[in-house]
């Protein structure tokens, strides 16, 4: 098996007693794209500034690539590129100044510089500012250049902080091509989020932190299921058949609960244990036997963000009660 | 090639502090005003200067340097401490294979270099003036220029080293201002204490090895304070 490129093994930290984050665990794996989801104040910044080194004093393990960001600083954070939430620049800098003395003191050779930068500025759309002063960039280009710095040394490992936060839609969506880039590249990826939707298509796992724990890792896919959603099948028909009593849910034993939403447009929601694939296929059958034809049928997307807000909502309670679940 | 750290970040330091507003007021505004105040106050009896002064112009600008380039460095370089880190500038510089302290150290040299220069070019232009009214620069006027100048670097180098300390330990920069106008600002007096007091004889160079001593060991307080921040 693959030795994971990163591995925080019980991470805890307290700021004046509080504790922010509690035995944190979990690991990545070289090429993979990890999403860290969790609430505004959950500890995701705390857990990457740790990574980064911008934090030293906790409890736990944290390895890269077998270097422990305790006792072999450089060696790790060599193998990191880090964008944090906000980018923070010296006022008199240029867009170029900044870049070459960050890719400089990230050991990148002046020659590999000279080309880098241009290629890195060009990519993002900040060639024609590369002269500017930093302070003179809007928020969505300064944030730009917080990536472009993590990307420079061509880390193994890039950690980003909140990266889709303030960016205009093209410019998210560019942020999730570079992910996709880098990792086909082979660079690993852990970006934090407190949006779940943000991370779907782009991750592939996801660790979900609340109160300081990580409640669950897994895929997308997993974590659907773990939510013990039921399963909820769209229904439209360019023509209605004559008898729609099959959707109901009074008539159909596979249905819980119907929902015409609009005219010709349903929802139902399965019954438990029953089988998505059949059902549709029933579906079909019976709609064209009604006289009626079908636009669309398939099984529904669930609404991510909603299903993460009831997942938090129901983590609080249970660990309120003290019976919080913590995965790995 | 990478360049080694401290070099670049030096470099850089002193190239961002070459172009800041402050230096402007250094390097421009500080030696016109003693200029100006040397040619207002010369001979002034209402201030109670005799008529037949002969105050040369390096000695009024020697005495207007030491009196405010350490005040500079100290508020220099700590309001930049505290305001690039209220910023986050630092963090992009600590994620990054370097040793910490190579930032404390680079902003120390940089003001210490650029205060200096100033200083500097301000003495040369009061050895100017003198030489274009006509005062002959003798050879003891040269030492005794050298030896103040060289008092003069020591207090930019323990006023640079008072400020990266209280610019480290301070979270605002009205705390830091306080800090060096009430408390930094005491420790220049160190180096004077066994002359004042009668202790050593030899002035300049117990004064030199004093001042010396305290910026080493402020800088690597500083240094030690920056590197177990969080941040």
């Amino acid at each position: 098996m693959v030795a994971p490129l990163l591995e925080l093994e019980r991470v805890t930290k307290a700021f004046y007693g509080q504790k922010v984050l509690s035995e944190v665990s979990f690991s990545i794996q070289p090429g993979e794209v990890f999403g860290y989801i969790g609430p505004n104040g959950a500890g995701k910044s705390t857990t990457l500034k740790i990574l980064a080194g911008l934090i030293t004093q906790f409890d736990g393990t944290v390895n890269i690539a077998g270097a422990n960001v305790k006792t072999e600083r450089n060696a790790a954070h060599a193998l990191i590129g880090f964008m944090p939430q906000s980018c923070g620049f010296q006022n008199w800098r240029t867009v170029d100044s900044a870049l070459d003395t960050l890719g400089d003191l990230s050991g990148v050779p002046a020659d590999v510089r000279a080309r880098r930068i241009p290629a890195l500025l060009e990519r993002f759309d900040l060639l024609a500012a590369r002269k500017k002063k930093v302070k003179e960039l809007s928020g969505g280009m300064t944030q730009k250049l917080g990536l472009i710095q993590a990307l420079l040394h061509e880390p193994k490992l890039l950690v980003l902080d909140e990266p889709l936060e303030g960016l205009d839609p093209p410019s998210r969506q560019m942020l999730k091509d570079v992910i996709r880039e880098r990792q086909r590249a082979g660079t690993t990826v852990l970006f934090s989020s407190h949006i779940l939707s943000d991370v779907e298509h782009v991750a592939d796992r996801v660790g979900i932190l609340n109160r300081g724990e990580v409640r669950t890792t897994g895929s997308i896919r997993d974590l659907t299921k773990s939510f013990g959603l039921p399963t909820e099948v769209d229904v439209w028909f360019s023509a209605a058949p004559a008898d729609t009593g099959f959707l109901r849910a009074s008539t159909n034993t596979d249905v819980a609960a119907d929902d015409e939403r609009k005219p010709n447009e349903w929802r139902l929601t399965l019954a438990a244990g029953a089988n998505a694939d059949a059902v549709i296929h029933a579906l079909v059958e019976r709609t064209l036997a009604g006289g009626g034809r079908l636009r669309k049928i398939g099984v529904a997307e669930p609404a991510l963000d909603d299903l993460f807000a009831r997942y938090i909502l129901e983590s609080d309670r249970s660990a309120a009660v003290g019976g919080g679940s913590r995965g790995n | 090639m990478a360049t080694s750290p401290t070099l670049r970040l030096v470099k850089d330091e002193l190239y961002g502090f070459a172009k800041s507003k402050v230096m402007l007021v250094l390097w421009v505004i500080l030696p016109l005003i003693a200029i100006a105040g040397y040619l207002l106050l010369r001979g002034n009896e209402k201030i109670g200067m005799d008529p037949d002064s002969k105050m040369s112009a390096s000695v009024f600008m020697s005495l207007i340097l030491s009196s405010l380039s350490g005040t500079v460095a100290a508020l220099m370089v700590a309001v930049d401490l505290v305001s690039e880190r209220q910023r986050k500038v630092f963090e992009l510089f600590i994620i990054r294979p370097i040793r910490r302290e190579v930032i404390i150290w680079s902003k120390f040299i940089a003001v210490f270099l650029v205060v200096t220069m100033a200083c500097i070019l301000s003495m040369a232009l009061g050895i100017a003036i003198d030489t274009i009214r006509g005062d002959a620069f003798t050879s003891a006027m040269a030492y005794d220029t050298l030896k103040g100048m060289a008092q003069l670097v020591s207090v930019i180098g323990l006023s640079a080293a008072v400020g990266v300390i209280c610019g480290v330990l301070a979270r605002s920069i009205l705390v830091a201002v306080l800090l060096i106008l009430y408390g930094g600002q005491n420790l220049t007096i160190v180096p004077m204490l066994p002359t004042y007091l009668g202790v050593l004889p030899d002035q300049f160079w117990v004064f030199q090895a004093i001042s010396l001593i305290l910026i080493l060991v402020l800088t690597f307080l500083a240094s030690l304070a920056f590197r177990r921040s969080q941040f």
